[in-house]
């Protein structure tokens, strides 16, 4: 019996060497491993062996049994290699299907991480109208009638006393007309100049305002916070310096610059050789503005910025045509 | 406001590094947007001698002349008709940068090469006005005083071996616009003294109030005239530093008298006028309102018709200046004026800038007395006037002034609280400091009972600061001269959260969606041409003042500016187009409306979508068919159902508008949202598109105001689902949605999915009939349904199919 074992082992060795397909790999299975298969067939004459034999014959049968499997299943894993590698039919070079691509607006990008910023902060978001009132875009917030400042501002009038904004600062006094400090939020929206259309002009464009107003904050926070700003935007290396200015409705007032992101501050065309590019207009609240919204302006101070979305794209992006945003292009929509 | 170091460092000891001296002013709020090195700009020019010119061999327009330049003799081909030997001109040499080309429509530089004109040599070039950038004459050479010496640099003989600063002064800033204002912030920034001009003048015996009168009829316009008149002035070309000194700051030199008062008026800041005295009927001014539709012919030769509005400057009998604006031809200096009446006036700012407006005119003295020119400065920059004029033109300075005054503009005294200034600025400046950085700006504090620790100061504002009244101005003050730089940067000392979680905003959700399933998001012009916003049918707001047609009103729909994009880029070879637009649309209420902020004019925000092309993008497997309508509403029943969790009922069915054809309107609870539907053929012909564009528009507005279902977890079902398939034969002119709500009528709360997989028609159905094939799904949360429980629902929904629509099951 034993030595019936060793042949069939033999020649489930050599037998096994010679398979190269499925099919004979099945025949294989069927003859020596199946339910009724030659070692099966050995098991069931086990026992006709004498009992003192019956343990070493056990043995060497369990032990063909369990050598004819690995080989089996070695052989079957290779044909299978084998096949999936003979198989060539997908190509990776054909092009997946890929579906309509969308795309978010770089102005629309760039509020949100201007808003990102903002929103971790701490601060709200408000809105108010594009078509305003006299009062509000200008009156309320400082600008007297007849006041050579209103020239910074080229007005699209559809009344006499009605107007498409020409900043998100009347937002400011609608927010403030209607709740009590605290106060802390972002204003964004689109605003209107009537300018000539160029490269850096156009009659449309985006803003984000802030404003906060509580008791004891002070410009050293205004400051802070604009600061981090530009760091979470632009990155931390970038330098920042603020500058005294001139907005009706900030006292005192200040504009932001940061060094130059195309040159890092060496001077190039983009900055005019400066080093520096201006990308806000901040300061804190002028007085006179709690006095129209009926706050009391001893006990609050507060502070107040606002900038122009497509003027931070351009620095994000690069792109030197405001034009660009508006046109819709989609070989420019398609870059961001 | 152009500033000339030279001129500046007459009234401020400044020696700083220029470019310290920008970053200074512009960190203190006077922006210097340019330094421009003049003596830089000239470095290959001199000054030359003609020594012989002789024709051009080939050229009859053309000279060909000798020039010394004190190291060598030149050959220079010139074709100005007014060069002559023995002149001393300015040349250009060889690598030398030419401001401007007179042959270049736009005049830009050139740099000068070695060249052969018509075949002769030519190494330099004889400059004109023109060409020096100095002017407009560019008719002939500049040809120079015979005393110039021959080989000086250009710059220096000119006086421009200077430092331009171009500096923005802000609206705020009258007092910055003029050289002594400027210097007197170099001195506060850098600690130093203003050296104000001394004035010296010679009275003659005659007195000023016998040669003249002014009366002043609205003193609400103008507060203060004052005028002196000056006798036997030589009008002529200014001296050759005067004319020096006004070219580097850009201003044309005109005549003595004029030039100086443009002198004066940058030195000072204090715009005045010079008439001719004997032009003056009556020898009288009289300040009063012009009549209504009065003309009157202003310096620079045009004709104006003014208003009752307009303050004027006249003599006994008719106008001679707008005043504060610009002068009058009739009583203009001229080479043969020989007595002249100077007026130092003070205008209110609102007067002059109602009429500067009105006239569209503005001018150097315009823009200073609309900011707000120092009234208490007329006589010293009337007496500098006539110091200059009597040093310049030889004239006699009649004795005294006549000063129409009668109302004194006094300073302000302004209060500040020491401690003020640190709660505003977060700093912890001393009151020392404080009041040694608001003296050096010559605001001074008041001499106040003396205290160990003052807690406040009264401070004198003078009269040429208009814009400081209250305490906050001078603490801005403080804030510019000790440096916005120097304030500590804090934050975070009284960070607070929002109040309230901020919302999702319903625009995002959208974007999201829409970027998501392909779309690409714009952003339009909202002003539009008004026969473009007209489309829609709607009401339009105009614009009062447009800058052209094309943007003469407001968009009443997302729809014709999307139309807009399309267009462009189907020019620019892009075809299938998945676009959408958030945004806000405008129109002029109906009767019985009300807007929220203005009641004449509804805002809301919008999403528009527009489709165009194919369905999916072009692949390998076959062709892409033509997007369509259910493609449209496929993606807005997705946008919908994720807005509002599938558990709103929405309801489409036809309607009209002037941008679509068959188009559809969609109902939320009972509100309308919008609708979406085919562009028009003549609104595509329109644009130029001649593909089907599908297009929808959706009030974000009452999309808010439908309530929405906040998301509120459900437990997944434990057991299976049981599907079944029904196709029904009915009608085809029966709408699926009826076959389908019959099926759901029907269905009992086991049927939880209805899903439509198949739409036929054809032979193997009757004519006139179509095959609606469906999907149907049955859940139960308690129990794992058996066959019989199907069995018996699916019979009901046939029979109740069958007997509702008349349908048929298909076998």
């Amino acid at each position: 019996m034993l030595d019936e074992i060793e042949q069939l082992k033999q020649q489930i060795l050599s037998d096994i060497e010679r398979l190269s397909d499925p099919h004979e790999l099945e025949n294989f299975r069927i003859r020596y491993l199946a339910r009724k298969g030659r070692i099966a067939q050995l098991f069931d004459r086990l026992k006709e062996v004498s009992p003192s034999e019956r343990p070493t014959v056990g043995k060497a049968l369990n032990e063909l049994r369990a050598l004819s499997q690995v080989k089996y299943d070695e052989k079957k894993r290779s044909i299978e290699a084998q096949k999936s590698e003979t198989e060539v039919a997908l190509d990776l070079t054909l092009p997946g299907r890929r579906g309509w691509v969308g795309s978010k607006h770089p102005v629309t990008q760039t509020w949100e991480q201007i808003r990102g910023v903002f929103v971790g902060m701490g601060f709200n978001i408000a809105t108010g109208p594009e078509i305003e009132d006299d009062y509000h875009n200008f009156e309320a917030v400082n600008f007297p009638p007849d006041h050579p400042a209103r020239d910074m501002q080229d007005t699209f009038f559809i009344t006499d006393k009605i107007l498409l904004r020409t900043h998100t600062t009347p937002v400011q006094i609608r927010v403030m007309e209607s709740q009590q400090p605290p106060i802390r939020v972002i204003i964004p929206g689109r605003c209107y100049r009537n300018e000539a259309v160029s490269a850096r002009a156009f009659c449309v464009f985006h803003q984000v305002e802030g404003l906060f107003v509580d008791v004891g904050v002070t410009f050293a926070e205004l400051k802070g916070t604009l600061v981090a700003f530009a760091r979470q935007i632009f990155g931390s290396d970038i330098g920042v310096r603020f500058r005294a200015s001139y907005f009706p409705f900030t006292e005192p007032s200040a504009e932001m610059d940061i060094s130059c992101t195309i040159c890092g501050g060496k001077g190039c065309r983009v900055c005019k050789f400066l080093g520096w590019t201006e990308i806000l207009g901040a300061g804190m609240v002028d007085p006179n503005l709690y006095r129209n919204v009926g706050y009391d302006e001893e006990k609050y101070t507060g502070y107040a910025f606002g900038m122009g979305i497509e003027r931070i794209a351009q620095l994000l992006y690069g792109v030197d045509d405001i034009r660009l945003y508006f046109e819709n292009d989609v070989r420019f929509l398609s870059q961001f | 406001m152009k500033v000339s170091l030279k001129w500046l460092k007459k009234y401020v000891d400044v020696n700083v590094p220029i470019e310290e001296l920008a970053s200074r002013l512009t960190l203190a709020g006077l922006e210097v947007e340019s330094v421009e090195n003049l003596g830089q700009k000239y470095e290959k020019f001199l000054v030359a001698e003609v020594l012989e010119v002789k024709s051009h061999p080939n050229a009859d327009k053309l000279a060909v002349c000798s020039v010394n330049t004190g190291k060598e003799t030149l050959s220079i081909v010139c074709g100005a008709p007014n060069v002559a030997p023995g002149q001393k001109v300015p040349i250009a040499l060889v690598g030398a940068t030419v401001p401007r080309d007179q042959h270049d429509p736009e005049g830009r530089p050139f740099t000068l090469g070695k060249a052969l004109i018509r075949g002769v040599e030519s190494s330099g070039m004889i400059c004109s006005e023109f060409e020096l950038g100095l002017g407009s004459d560019a008719q002939g050479i500049m040809v120079l005083d015979q005393d110039a010496p021959i080989g000086m640099p250009l710059a220096r003989y000119l006086g421009l071996d200077d430092v331009v600063l171009e500096i923005a002064v802000t609206p705020n800033r009258p007092d910055c616009l003029s050289h002594i204002g400027i210097a007197r912030e170099v001195a506060a920034l850098f600690g130093l003294k203003v050296k104000k001009p001394a004035i010296r003048l010679t009275e003659s015996s005659g007195r000023t109030v016998a040669w003249a009168s002014v009366e002043i009829l609205d003193l609400e316009n103008c507060p203060r005239y004052s005028a002196r008149v000056i006798h036997d002035v030589r009008v002529e070309p200014s001296p050759k530093w005067l004319q020096d000194q006004l070219r580097a700051v850009g201003v044309r030199a005109v005549n003595n008298v004029v030039d100086i008062t443009n002198f004066v008026l940058l030195e000072l800041g204090h715009p005045l006028h010079a008439f001719d005295y004997d032009r003056l009927e009556g020898k009288r001014i009289v300040v009063r309102k012009a009549k209504e539709g009065e003309h009157f012919v202003t310096l620079d030769g045009r004709g104006r018709s003014l208003t009752s509005e307009t303050l004027m400057i006249c003599d006994a009998v008719r106008p001679v200046a707008i005043a504060g604006v610009m002068g009058g031809a009739n009583t203009e200096i001229s080479d043969s004026t020989r007595n002249i009446l100077i007026e130092s006036a003070y205008f209110s700012p609102r007067s002059i800038r109602r009429t500067s407006k009105r006239l569209g005119v503005s001018t150097d003295a315009s823009q200073r007395f609309e900011r707000g020119a120092d009234p208490n400065i007329t006589i010293a920059a009337l007496n500098r006037c006539a110091q200059l004029v009597q040093e310049v033109c030889g004239g006699v300075v009649l004795k005294g002034v006549i000063d129409i005054y009668p109302n004194k503009i006094l300073p302000k005294k302004v209060s500040l609280r020491f401690s003020r200034v640190n709660e505003i600025l977060g700093t912890a400046i001393s009151p020392k400091k404080v009041s040694t950085i608001l003296t050096s700006l010559e605001l001074s504090p008041m001499k106040v009972a003396p205290s160990k620790s003052p807690k406040r100061v009264l401070i004198q504002v003078p009269t040429f600061r208009p814009d400081i009244e209250r305490e906050i101005d001078l603490i801005e003050e403080v804030a510019r001269i000790y440096g916005y730089e120097n304030i500590e940067t804090k934050m975070g000392t009284a960070l607070k959260f929002a109040s309230q979680p901020v919302p999702e905003s319903l625009g995002d959700r959208c974007r999201e969606m829409l970027i998501a399933r392909g779309y690409r998001e714009l952003v339009t012009n909202s002003l539009q041409k008004k026969s473009v916003a007209s489309l829609s049918g709607q009401e339009v707001v105009e614009v009062q003042n447009p800058t052209s047609e094309d943007m003469a009103a407001l968009r009443t729909s997302l729809i014709p500016g999307m139309l807009e994009v399309i267009r462009h880029n189907i020019y620019h070879g892009t075809e299938d187009l998945r676009l959408f637009e958030i945004g806000n649309i405008f129109r002029c209420a109906k009767a019985g409306e009300r807007g929220r902020y203005f009641p004449g004019y509804l805002e809301q925000e919008v999403l528009g979508l527009a489709v165009t092309g194919r369905a999916t993008p072009p692949g390998w497997e076959g062709k892409s068919r033509e997007i369509d309508i259910y493609d449209l509403k496929g993606d807005i029943e997705v946008l919908l159902g994720k807005i509002f969790l599938d558990k709103i009922k929405s309801i489409y069915y036809s309607t009209t508008n002037t941008l679509t054809e068959l188009s559809v309107a969609i109902e939320i609870n009972g509100s309308c949202v919008g609708f979406f539907g085919k562009i028009s053929s003549s609104l595509r012909k329109l644009f130029d598109i001649e593909r089907d564009v599908l297009a929808a528009e959706l009030s974000l507005d009452v999309l808010r105001s439908v309530p929405r279902r906040k998301i509120t977890f459900e437990s997944l079902p434990k057991y299976p689902p049981v599907s079944r398939d029904l196709a029904f034969v009915v009608d085809e002119r029966t709408p699926v949605g009826e076959v389908e709500k019959a099926i759901r009528d029907s269905g009992g709360d086991l049927l939880k999915g209805i899903q439509l997989f198949d739409l036929y028609k054809g032979d193997q159905i009757p004519a006139g009939k179509k095959s609606c094939a469906f999907s149907l799904e049955f859940i139960s949360l308690q129990r794992t349904l058996t066959d019989e429980e199907i069995d018996k629902t699916t019979r009901r929904i046939v029979e109740h199919v069958k007997r509702a629509l008349g349908a048929e099951l298909r076998g």
